[in-house]
């Protein structure tokens, strides 16, 4: 599991230098001219893929091995499988994959770019990953399955279901109908995998580290069923406007909304079980987990939004789509999983901690995501604001220089936060971070952390 | 607890959990297959009975575009907006996409939607424009592809071959169906009360501000114009092609055929240059400006009426006067016109349009040079081997007597 931990961080700085590359050659765009592999387009794949199947993939399982045996009082099924699903992950998906997308073999689908003989490992390590954890979960039976186990229990099945709908279909099911589908996995490359797996990770650290119960177990089992049940629903949102049936188009704007309010559901009940923790959590773990929340609060508010029509006929295509990405990935899914491993990381006896190098990642991944998001916001504005004009295309891309320009820059404090992450989760002296939590508010053990993970606790504070 | 809330939470979650899946299903089933189905029988009932299909180096040209991200840049999607249409065309129908696999939709616009790139631009500027897109257009943050050539534009390689085949056949397969293709298409479409699906039949297939028109009203320009203006819009628009001092030498220059007029070698009419600026120079690399402001095209106008190397007109002598007449008479006319208007018989059936003398005239070097060398990538083809050096530069002169000056009437808008 620290394997996982290490692997996410280094795939992270990977996939954030592909991220600055692409950024930079927006601004001065000969560079890497001489380069096949260097160009825009495959640092682009490489980019988006590195960060959701590397950094995220890897930072959740890791999560997994900490929080499933708390979670469900049992052991995982095996080492050797560990092993296995690491060595799959990273060396039959993330490594041939990065090398076949920049040596130019790849699918032009998004979120997709892996080609297909990568894929059929993607899912084999989906399924050992499921091999390895969802036993875990039967041995007590369901209704003793707190919100975060549902999570994952979903998360796995579901991105099992719509991995291969994503990166199969499209090839086989041509043009307009192919984009139906696509769009269906786009959105559930988000939501059916990023999204459980996040908050499973939040639903797991606010009450570990809080010493509270969660506030409202009734409104965590509300808020999972409806995201399950919604976002599915969402997918043809990313084609309005499009040759793709009204009705689908209508129908997917609609859950688009509904899934607006349950976020505001989900997010209220995290909120309020975080009460009492301060603005800022001391706990470092918690932090991180906090600011994911609130992430999440804007990114699905701007999302039920941009999928109205009215808004989605000024915005699409622009940059203000390329904020949305980064809020959801950046902001809410990677604090949550960064949030994820330094809990953990506290509570490993062996494991080196450096908190003040993890307190600068944290405000530096703020800083920079907070600039970014209303960069590009505004960029989009303008685009398409100059889109509607119908002032020569050239304008558009030379009015947004500036904010490519600042957009890049972000790229300073991030890269300084993954970095300081990188630092603080392997340097520091071994067993610090469980210290640390010792001197704060005491060490607690196993089987007094995992009550409170369990829907009776919840149901008795509320 | 006790037993019986225990066992009802059960099942709540087991009825939930196959919930779950039967939503899942529903997405797939309501936003894919069914989907799916009415665009396939749309696709059926709208397009042409027979869609060409992508050629060998098409589809190579394909895998080139899907490989290199040109989709995250450029979208193949004209959406039912009036924004769109106004400045790609019409929006996408299910069958213009039926052989995409996988399709190219993209989600983002850095650069413009290509779903209508066939005949908006010619080869030789795609060609340009890949080697090097700042060498065409200033601005561009395109990335260079110059791994696809052999160093020069003028030397691709296969790969670069069969990606602007591609681009070649992006929106060929309506442009050919029409108007024929629109009429049955809107017929099967039935829809004469959606207002959204009648958007794909309102206006021009292709709207590109780009593309080039080989015959086409042109309104004429502001009277005044902005030197200074004009000056920096050509040297932001004009001058990678025809070089700052418009000598026909700016760095786009390289690899196109015809290579881009030397502007100071010329003087030309004001409706001429309305009429370059406002369709462009069919058959060739010389784009429509039609984005533009009237002032901003009058400005650049007045901008390439500036760079005219101004030279003396000496009188042309008797004996060359007549021979001059005869030789155009014999050799030119049927391109060039009776009158020099670049209306003759033959005018029609090039891939581009002759000269009309009336409304430009070169430079007497540049017409002889012309009549020595030809204009590579056009039509016009040498004539040393069939006249005189005398004969040539008698029909030199001759063409340039055409001329009516700069504010001439536009009696010879081209046909
Ligand atoms: C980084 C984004 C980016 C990528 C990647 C990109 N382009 Fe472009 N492209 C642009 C921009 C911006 C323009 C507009 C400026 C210009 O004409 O260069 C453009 C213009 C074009 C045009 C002219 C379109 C018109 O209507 O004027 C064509 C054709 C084109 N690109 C083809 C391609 C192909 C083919 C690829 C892939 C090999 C590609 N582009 C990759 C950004 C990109
Ligand atoms: C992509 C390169 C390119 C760009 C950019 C370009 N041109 Fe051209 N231009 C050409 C080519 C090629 C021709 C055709 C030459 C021929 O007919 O032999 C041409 C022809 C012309 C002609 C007609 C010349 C003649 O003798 O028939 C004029 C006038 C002209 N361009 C002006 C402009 C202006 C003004 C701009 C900027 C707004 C501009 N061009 C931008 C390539 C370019
Ligand atoms: C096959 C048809 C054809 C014939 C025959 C022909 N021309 Fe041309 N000529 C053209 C075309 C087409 C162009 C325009 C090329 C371009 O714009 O680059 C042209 C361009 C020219 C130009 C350059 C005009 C400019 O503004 O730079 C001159 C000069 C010229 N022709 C003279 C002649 C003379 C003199 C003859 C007879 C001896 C002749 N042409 C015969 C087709 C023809």
């Amino acid at each position: 599991m620290h394997a996982h931990g290490i692997a996410a961080l280094v795939t992270l700085l990977v996939s954030a230098t592909f991220g600055i590359i692409v950024a930079l050659q927006l601004l001065w765009p000969e560079l890497g001219r001489d380069t096949a592999w260097l160009s825009w387009g495959r640092l682009r794949y490489a980019h988006t893929q590195g960060i959701m199947l590397g950094w995220l993939g890897n930072a959740f399982l890791a999560f997994l091995y900490h929080g499933v045996p708390i979670l469900t009082g049992r052991p995982v099924t095996s080492r050797a499988l560990g092993a296995w699903i690491f060595g799959l992950w990273n060396f039959a998906v993330m490594v041939p994959g990065w090398l076949l997308v920049l040596a130019g073999i790849s699918q032009p689908l998004e979120w997709a770019e892996f080609p297909l003989v990568v894929d059929v490992f993607v899912v084999l390590a989906l399924l050992l990953a499921a091999v390895q954890f969802v036993p875990c979960f039967f041995a007590r039976g369901l209704e003793s399955l707190y919100v975060s186990s549902w999570y994952i229990l979903g998360g796995l099945v579901f991105t099992l279901l719509s991995y291969p709908m994503g990166n199969i279909v499209p090839e086989v099911v041509a043009g307009a109908s192919g984009a139906a589908f696509s769009g269906l996995w786009i959105h559930d490359a988000v939501g059916l995998f990023v999204t459980p797996m996040a908050l499973a990770i939040i639903y797991f650290v606010i009450p570990a580290a809080s010493r509270r119960p969660i506030y409202s177990h009734f409104l965590s089992m509300l808020g999972f069923w409806l995201l399950f049940f919604l976002y599915p629903l969402n997918g043809t949102h990313h084609y309005v406007f499009s040759v793709i049936p009204m009705a689908a188009q209508i129908g997917a704007i609609t859950a688009s909304a509904l899934l607006g309010v349950d976020v505001l559901i989900v997010v209220t009940n995290l909120f309020l079980s975080m009460r009492g923790s301060g603005f800022v959590p001391r706990d470092l773990g918690l932090r991180f987990v906090g600011m994911s929340t609130f992430f999440y609060l804007v990114v699905s508010v701007q999302g039920a939004s941009q999928a109205q029509m009215a808004v989605n006929q000024a915005v699409h295509f622009t940059d203000w789509v390329v904020g949305h990405s980064h809020l959801a990935m950046l902001g809410f899914a990677s604090f949550a999983a960064a949030g994820g491993l330094v809990h953990a990381w506290q509570r490993i006896a062996w494991a080196r901690y450096n908190a003040r190098a993890i307190t600068w990642a944290f405000w530096l991944m703020t800083a920079g995501m907070v600039i970014m998001f209303v960069d590009l916001t505004i960029a989009g504005l303008v685009q398409g604001r100059l889109w509607a004009d119908g002032a020569p295309w050239i304008e558009s891309v030379q009015a947004t220089r500036p904010y490519w320009m600042i957009r890049a820059l972000t790229g300073i404090p991030l890269a300084g936060a993954f970095i300081a992450l990188l630092v603080g989760l392997t340097t520091g002296p071994r067993g610090a971070g469980l210290r640390e939590v010792e001197a704060s508010i005491g060490t607690e053990p196993v089987d007094e952390i995992a009550p409170r993970l369990a829907p009776a606790a919840a149901v008795e504070a509320s | 607890m006790s037993g019986q809330p225990q066992r009802a939470l059960r099942m709540s979650y087991v009825v939930a959990s196959v919930a779950g899946v039967a939503f899942f299903v529903m997405s797939v089933a309501l936003l894919g297959w069914w989907p799916k189905r009415v665009l396939d029988e749309q696709s059926r009932a709208m397009g042409p009975e027979y869609v060409l299909p992508l050629s060998e180096s098409a589809r190579r040209g394909r895998v080139v575009y899907s490989r290199e991200g040109c989709a995250y840049c450029h979208t193949q999607q004209v959406r039912y907006l009036h924004t769109d249409m106004a400045r790609f065309g019409a929006p996408t129908l299910a069958w213009e996409t039926r052989l995409d696999y996988p399709h190219l939709w993209g989600t983002r616009r850095i650069g413009p939607d290509l779903t209508r790139a066939a005949f908006t631009r010619s080869t030789d500027w795609h060609f340009a424009h890949l080697f090097s897109p700042r060498a065409v257009v200033p601005a561009s943050v395109m990335p260079a592809y110059a791994a696809l050539f052999d160093g020069a534009p003028d030397r691709p390689r296969q790969e670069a071959r069969d990606l602007v085949a591609y681009l070649e056949t992006l929106g060929r397969a309506r442009e050919l169906a029409a108007p024929e293709g629109e009429a049955r298409a809107r017929e099967a479409c039935n829809c004469t009360d959606d207002e959204m699906a009648m958007m794909a039949f309102d206006g021009a297939l292709n709207a590109h501000p780009g593309r080039a028109r080989r015959t086409h009203e042109a309104p004429a320009l502001p009277r005044s114009a902005d030197l200074d203006r004009g000056r920096q819009l050509y040297g932001e628009h004009c001058a990678t092609c025809h070089g700052a001092t418009g000598q026909g030498d700016g760095p786009g220059a390289r690899g196109l055929r015809p290579a881009p007029a030397s502007l100071a070698e010329h003087e030309y009419s004001t409706d001429r240059l309305a009429d370059v600026l406002w369709n462009g120079v069919w058959g060739t690399a010389m784009p429509a400006w039609r984005d533009r402001r009237p002032e901003d095209l009058a400005a650049i106008a007045e901008a390439v009426r500036a760079l005219t190397r101004a030279e003396p007109n000496p009188p042309v002598p008797d004996h060359m006067v007549e021979l001059g007449a005869r030789v155009f008479r014999e050799n030119c006319v049927q391109c060039h016109g009776d009158e020099g208007l670049g209306n003759g018989p033959a005018a029609a059936e090039l891939a581009m349009s002759p000269s009309n003398f009336h409304r430009q005239r070169p430079s007497l070097d540049r017409a002889i040079r012309v009549l020595r060398n030809g204009i590579d990538g056009t039509p016009m083809a040498p004539w040393t081997a069939r006249l005189s050096d005398a004969e040539l530069i008698a029909v030199a002169h001759h063409v340039r007597g055409y001329y009516e000056g700069a504010s001439a009437a536009p009696g010879g808008v081209r046909r």
